[in-house]
C-alpha cells in the first residue's frame, strides 16, 4: 500500500530524514518509533502531502505522492501532532467542512455517523474552542476519517489522553485495520505499540535502525542481570555458549549481565544455580530494543 | 467548488470573531458620521446659494456629496481592511490548521482564491449594509447612477486589491499584528504615492492608488483603472500562491 524509496528531506543544513526505504502492506498497523526529532513526523507529513521531499520517491496505493498529490490525498487521512482544528466552529460544522474539502460522499450522513462512532455526540453542537483535550483529539481523528481513507496516518494519536481514552483510540484503530485500512502511527508510548502494531519501524536521526515484526523485535532485546555467590570462568563460558546469548559481562561483586537476542532466562537460571544463584532479574521487550537501537541507556 | 467551500468557511469565520463585527460596526458608524455631516454641509451650502442660480447649478449631488463621501469611505476601508486580511493565513499558521488544507485534495490556488473571495465577501457585506445612504438619497434627489455604480465598484475593486496585498503579508508571518502593520503601511504608502508627482505622467502618479480610484468615484469607468486594481490584486494573489508553495517545499 505504501512504498517509500530513498526518501530524503533536508531543511537548510539539517537532514531530517536520510534515504529511508520501507514498504507497508494493505491492512497493516505499523508503529513509527524513535526519539524526538528522529524524523517520524517529517516522514508522515511527506506521506500525507503536507511537505515536499528533497529526494526520493513515495507511493501510496501505487500513486506517486509528488506527481499526483490530489489523488493521494483522497486516499490518506492524516492527524498531525497538533490536531488542525478551526476552534471558532462547532464540531459538526467543522467536520462537514472537512468532508467537503476532502471530497467525502454524502457529507451530512457521514459526519453524523462519525460523530456517533468516535463518541462526539455529547459535544457535537459545541465550539471546538470549548472542548477538552480528549474531545479535541477525537475531532482530529474524525477529521482524518471523514472521507473514508484507505490509509490513516496518525502522529501521536494518544498524546495527552487519559488511559481510558487511549484504550478507545486503540480499539478504533484496530477496528479500522480489520476493515482493510492501513494505519501508520507514531508514538512515544511503547506499550501502545506493543498492544496494537503488527510491525515496528524504529527511526533514529533520520535513518531506519530496525524494521521488523513486533515479536521478533522484542525477542531481540533480552538483558538479564544476575548475582551469583561464586562467579567463575567456567560459568562465564557456559553462559556464553548458550544459544542466543550475545555477550556476558562481569560487573564485579558477583554481578553478571547477559545480553541475548532470544529469551534465554530459563537456561541462564539453570546454569547459574550450581554457583549459588542469589538474584536474577531481567528486562525483555521492546523498550530494551528501542533503547539499544536509539543509543539510550536502560 | 473547493474555492466556494473555503470562501464560505472564511466568511463565516470572520463573523465568528469580534474583529468581524467590530470592523462592520466601526465602518457603519464612521461612514454614518461622515454622511450626516456631509449632507448637513450640502444642505447649508444650497441654502446659501438660493439667490445665486448659477452657482447653485454647479453644486451637484455628485460632485459635492457623493464623490467626497465615497472618497472618505475609501480612507476608512484603507484603515480597516488590514484588520480583515491579517488573519487569513497568520491564523492558520498559528492554529496549525494549514496542515488540514495542505493535506486535503485541494490545490494551493484553490486555497488562495477561497480565502481571498471569503474576505472579499466580507467587504461585499460591508458595502451592502451601507447601501442605505444612496437609497435615502434617492428619496429626495436624482443622483447620477454612473456615480453610484462607479463609487461602489471603485470601493470593491480597491478593497480587492488591498485585501490581496494584506493576504500576501499574512502568508509571510504567523503574527497577525505584524501582518496588519505591514498591510496598513503598504496600503497607506500606495494611496499617497502620487503626492510627490508633478504631472499625471509621472511613474508615481500612475502607480498610486488614489488617482485610479478618484476616476471611478467621478463615475468614469476606464479600462486602465479597472485593469490597475485587477492586475495589482492578481499579482498579490500569485505572490501568495508562490509563498505557500515554497512553504510546502521548504
Amino acid at each position: 500500500m505504501i512504498q517509500v524509496e530513498q526518501l530524503t528531506k533536508v531543511y537548510g543544513s539539517t537532514t531530517a530524514i536520510d534515504h529511508l526505504d520501507f514498504t507497508i502492506e494493505r491492512g497493516e498497523i505499523v508503529g513509527f518509533l524513535g526519539p524526538n526529532g528522529a524524523g517520524k513526523s517529517t516522514t508522515m507529513r511527506i506521506l500525507a502531502g503536507a511537505l515536499g521531499a528533497t529526494e526520493g520517491r513515495a507511493m501510496v496505493g501505487g500513486i506517486d505522492v509528488f506527481r499526483e498529490p490530489k489523488k493521494v490525498k483522497r486516499l490518506v487521512g492524516y492527524l498531525p501532532e497538533v490536531p488542525p482544528l478551526y476552534v471558532d466552529m462547532t464540531v459538526r460544522d467543522f467536520l462537514r467542512f472537512c468532508g467537503r474539502v476532502k471530497g467525502a460522499e454524502s457529507v451530512r450522513e457521514r459526519v453524523d455517523q462519525l460523530i456517533e462512532r468516535v463518541g462526539l455526540a455529547p459535544v457535537s453542537h459545541r465550539l471546538i474552542d470549548h472542548l477538552s483535550k480528549g474531545y479535541r483529539q477525537r475531532v482530529g481523528i474524525a477529521q482524518a476519517l471523514v472521507h473514508r481513507p484507505q490509509v490513516l496516518i496518525l502522529d501521536e494519536p494518544a498524546s495527552g489522553l487519559d488511559p481510558a481514552q487511549r484504550v478507545e483510540i486503540r480499539q478504533l484503530v484496530e477496528e479500522l485495520a480489520q476493515g482493510d485500512v492501513t494505519v501508520i502511527l507514531s508514538t512515544h508510548v511503547l506499550p501502545e505499540v506493543e498492544a496494537i502494531c503488527d510491525r515496528v519501524i524504529v527511526i533514529d536521526r533520520g535513518r531506519i535502525v530496525a524494521s521488523d515484526r513486533l515479536d521478533a523485535l522484542s525477542r531481540a532485546g533480552t538483558r538479564i542481570r544476575l548475582t551469583v555467590a561464586r562467579p567463575d570462568e567456567p560459568l562465564m563460558a557456559e553462559l556464553n555458549a548458550l544459544d542466543g546469548v550475545v555477550s556476558v559481562e562481569s560487573l564485579g561483586g558477583g554481578q553478571l549481565r547477559v545480553t541475548a537476542d532470544a529469551d534465554v532466562r530459563e537456561a541462564v537460571a539453570r546454569a547459574a544455580v550450581s554457583r549459588g544463584l542469589l538474584e536474577l532479574g531481567g528486562t525483555q521487550g521492546l523498550e530494551e530494543v528501542y533503547l539499544q537501537l536509539t543509543g539510550g541507556e536502560a | 467548488m473547493n474555492v466556494l467551500h473555503i470562501a464560505w468557511r472564511e466568511l463565516r469565520s470572520i463573523f465568528h470573531t469580534p474583529v468581524g463585527w467590530l470592523v462592520l460596526g466601526g465602518y457603519l458608524f464612521v461612514t454614518g458620521v461622515f454622511w450626516v455631516y456631509m449632507v448637513e454641509n450640502y444642505v447649508l451650502q444650497s441654502q446659501d446659494l438660493v439667490y445665486n442660480p448659477y452657482a447653485a447649478s454647479q453644486l451637484t449631488l455628485e460632485d459635492y456629496l457623493l464623490e467626497p463621501f465615497f472618497g472618505n469611505c475609501a480612507v476608512v476601508l484603507l484603515m480597516i481592511l488590514p484588520g480583515v486580511s491579517m488573519r487569513l493565513f497568520s491564523e492558520e499558521f498559528r492554529q496549525h490548521t494549514m496542515e488540514l488544507l495542505l493535506t486535503s485534495p485541494v490545490s494551493t490556488a484553490e486555497i488562495v482564491l477561497g480565502k481571498f473571495f471569503g474576505a472579499l465577501g466580507f467587504v461585499g457585506v460591508l458595502l451592502l449594509t451601507s447601501l442605505h445612504y444612496p437609497i435615502a438619497l434617492l428619496q429626495w434627489g436624482t443622483p447620477e447612477p454612473g456615480v453610484l455604480l462607479g463609487g461602489y465598484l471603485g470601493l470593491l475593486l480597491m478593497s480587492g486589491a488591498l485585501l490581496a496585498m494584506g493576504m500576501l503579508f499574512s502568508s509571510l508571518t504567523s503574527n497577525q499584528i505584524v501582518a496588519m502593520v505591514l498591510a496598513f503601511a503598504a496600503s497607506l504608502s500606495l494611496f499617497v504615492l502620487d503626492w510627490g508627482a508633478e504631472s499625471p505622467d509621472d511613474w508615481n502618479h500612475k502607480l498610486a492608488l488614489a488617482p485610479h480610484l478618484s476616476d471611478m468615484l467621478q463615475g468614469a469607468l476606464k479600462v486602465s483603472d479597472i485593469a490597475y486594481f485587477v492586475l495589482f490584486g492578481a499579482f498579490c494573489l500569485f505572490a501568495t500562491h508562490q509563498r505557500l508553495e515554497s512553504y510546502r517545499w521548504s
